[in-house]
């Protein structure tokens, strides 16, 4: 494997020692590209209490291509679709290589506390969202104690 | 340099056709015959069509007198002239217009410059670059009208990224949010791998032909040809290369009468509903007076059962007789007149997605068996070069003297693509007088090709003179209907 390039090691490096308040992200043992992160659900949101594992990868031409990133955990939200894949501007069309693996977290972060269904990933949790917004956010809180708690 | 070919269409040959030259000479004889006046030549001939075959470098002469003039009157490099020109079409005059009333306004809008002006300095020798956060000189930094410096190397991996994904005229800065373009004479001074500048060249110019209203690439496979036109209309362009034949403005295959939305309607809903139209795709059909089962083996639609001589028509099983040479109602679709009145009804949904399906049929089943007619006919044509290359063997006349067959199997052609075409037309137009009126021309023309496939397919009984007086009856009866519809 070709080294490691000094952005990332600046990037990880800075990751430990200033963490981002509420998320956790650590490199994997044997691939210094792969990142285990943990996301704390945002207070005063759905999924306040919950804690979500998401796994972050650097591409080859990282930082010129947007990382990639994916929930693990199960997650009811309209942007983030059953197999845990995030619509989010800054890992399409809007990512610059001026961003980093910290702004996107927290984008990520962000998108918890304001979901937005009008730019829908998963259609029919948007489309409840849109129409009944308690329910959804009943909905959000069950997923949340179901499969983002106690684990 | 080889010189642009001029090539002007209309009345020319479109079909394939292995003695193009003779009946393009059929048709210059026509127009001799009747060029009285010299006037627009497209009110004689709705299809005709000025446009050239250009090759690459032809293209790229054509593009930079453009960004030439461009950047002399704007006073701005070519680079900047081109991003203009593609946010623009290729627009001269919008884009002087635009310059002269807020150039700023222009260049912000077009991603030359940043929205608001940057103020950044660097004062220190050495800086960090935000991308690879390595220390460097300050003289390895570079930065498009925005500011934002980025070192050297990172704008060429950079660029070398958005190269290999097919981007190159809307590669933007590396920094957050900003949208200011780089042009290509910044992106060229930054590639160095040959591949790569290569890549991007031939990327850049796909973009520039594709955003000029005046130039589409020819569709035909690995083609390279350019079509050129002022007129960015519908009409019919025959690749000089290829011979690919395609509708100007869409690049689809050529669709006349029916306009370029319309067939792509069509086309799509063919698609969509294949699977129930597929029966009727059949080859074989019962004779309506004997019954026996009788396959069909030509393009003509006019079948005679060959146990009981009885002359009936392919597509509506009705008699001959009432198809020859009148109007008849083959061709035409019945509205239902009784679906206004019991649409009131619940449990006329049903019904009314049947009557829906049954006109979908009739258009499509008549649209396919021109299809299937055309390449029929072309079989017929390999069958007469055989028989006509027999007699010629056998002392019965000259090659010359029989060419006048092929003049008529090419007409039939183009006939009987223009009337396969006429029916998404028909399909998706209201009911109504000009309905009627279309359906009438439609029905005629359909009378006249059939007459002409007959004559064609028992040739050697068949008058010269006889022939040709039907082959001109069939192409009046196809002019006269796109000078009335065809809209382009
Ligand atoms: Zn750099
Ligand atoms: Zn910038
Ligand atoms: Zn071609
Ligand atoms: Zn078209």
């Amino acid at each position: 494997m070709a080294a490691l390039p000094r952005r990332i090691i600046k990037e990880t490096q800075r990751l430990m020692q200033e963490p981002v308040p509420g998320i956790s992200a650590v490199p994997d043992d044997s691939n210094a590209r792969y990142f285990h992160v943990i996301v704390t659900g945002p207070e005063d949101s759905p999924f306040e209490g919950g804690l979500f594992k998401l796994e972050l990868f650097l591409p080859e031409d990282y930082p010129m291509s947007a990382p990639k990133v994916r929930f693990i955990t199960k997650i009811y939200h309209p942007n983030i679709d059953r197999l845990g894949r995030i619509c989010l501007d800054i890992l399409k069309d809007k990512w610059s290589p001026a961003l980093q693996i910290r702004t996107v977290l927290l984008s990520i972060q962000a998108l918890l506390s304001a979901p937005n269904p009008d730019d829908p990933l998963a259609n029919d949790v948007a489309e409840l969202w849109k129409v009944n917004e308690s329910e959804a956010i009943r909905n959000a809180k069950e997923w949340t104690r179901r499969y983002a708690m106690d684990n | 340099m080889e010189e642009p070919i001029n090539r002007s269409q209309g009345g020319e040959s479109d079909m394939e056709c292995s003695d193009n030259e003779c009946y393009e000479e059929y048709y210059y004889d026509l127009n001799d015959d009747s060029d009285i006046e010299q006037v627009d030549p497209s009110k004689k001939d709705p299809e005709h069509f000025e446009y050239k075959c250009l090759l690459e470098e032809q293209v790229e002469r054509l593009l930079n007198e453009t960004v030439e003039r461009l950047s002399n009157m704007l006073d701005i490099t070519p680079s900047l002239a081109k991003v203009l020109l593609h946010s623009h079409s290729w627009n001269n005059n919008e884009i002087v217009t635009k310059y002269r009333e807020n150039p700023t306004n222009l260049l912000v809008t077009s991603r030359i410059e940043p929205a608001v002006s940057s103020t950044i300095t660097h004062n220190a020798r050495y800086i960090h670059c935000p991308v690879c956060v390595t220390p460097q000189s300050l003289d390895k930094f570079y930065s498009l009208s925005c500011s934002h410096m980025f070192c050297k190397d990172c704008w060429t991996t950079h660029f070398e990224v958005q190269i290999t994904q097919g981007i190159s005229t809307t590669i933007s800065c590396m920094a957050r949010d900003c949208v200011v373009l780089a042009p290509e004479d910044f992106v060229l001074k930054h590639l160095t791998r040959p591949n790569m500048r290569e890549k991007y060249q031939q990327f850049t110019f796909q973009d520039y032909v594709k955003s000029h209203p005046e130039l589409r690439f020819c569709p035909g496979p690995n083609c390279s040809i350019v079509i050129h036109s002022k007129e960015m209309k519908a009409k019919r362009a025959t690749c000089s290369q290829c011979k690919s034949i395609f509708c100007f403005r869409c690049g689809m295959n050529y669709h006349a009468p029916t306009d370029c939305l319309v067939i792509k309607k069509w086309l799509t809903k063919c698609a969509d509903d294949s699977e129930t139209a597929n029966y009727i795709s059949a080859h074989t059909k019962d004779c309506p007076k004997c019954h026996i089962c009788i396959e069909k083996n030509g393009g003509c639609n006019h079948m005679q059962c060959y146990n009981c001589k009885h002359d009936f028509c392919w597509m509506c099983l009705g008699d001959w007789k009432s198809h020859g040479s009148e109007y008849y109602e083959c061709s035409r679709y019945r509205e239902n007149p009784n679906i206004a009145h019991e649409s009131v009804h619940a449990q006329n949904v049903l019904f009314q997605a049947r009557e829906a399906l049954k006109k979908y049929l009739h258009y499509y089943e008549r649209w396919e068996n021109h299809s299937k007619s055309l390449k029929l006919e072309e079989q017929t044509l390999e069958k007469l070069r055989s028989r006509i290359n027999q007699k010629v063997m056998s002392g019965l006349g000259t090659w010359i003297d029989w060419q006048y067959l092929f003049s008529a199997a090419g007409l039939l052609a183009k006939c009987r693509y223009t009337l396969q075409y006429t029916y998404p037309f028909a399909y998706y137009m209201d009911p109504g007088p000009r309905k009627e009126l279309f359906e009438y021309q439609q029905a005629q023309l359909e009378a006249e090709i059939e007459n002409l496939s007959w004559k064609i397919e028992r040739a050697e009984t068949t008058d010269r003179g006889d022939l040709e007086n039907q082959m001109d009856i069939a192409e009046k009866r196809r002019t006269t209907l796109l000078k009335d519809f065809l809209d382009v």
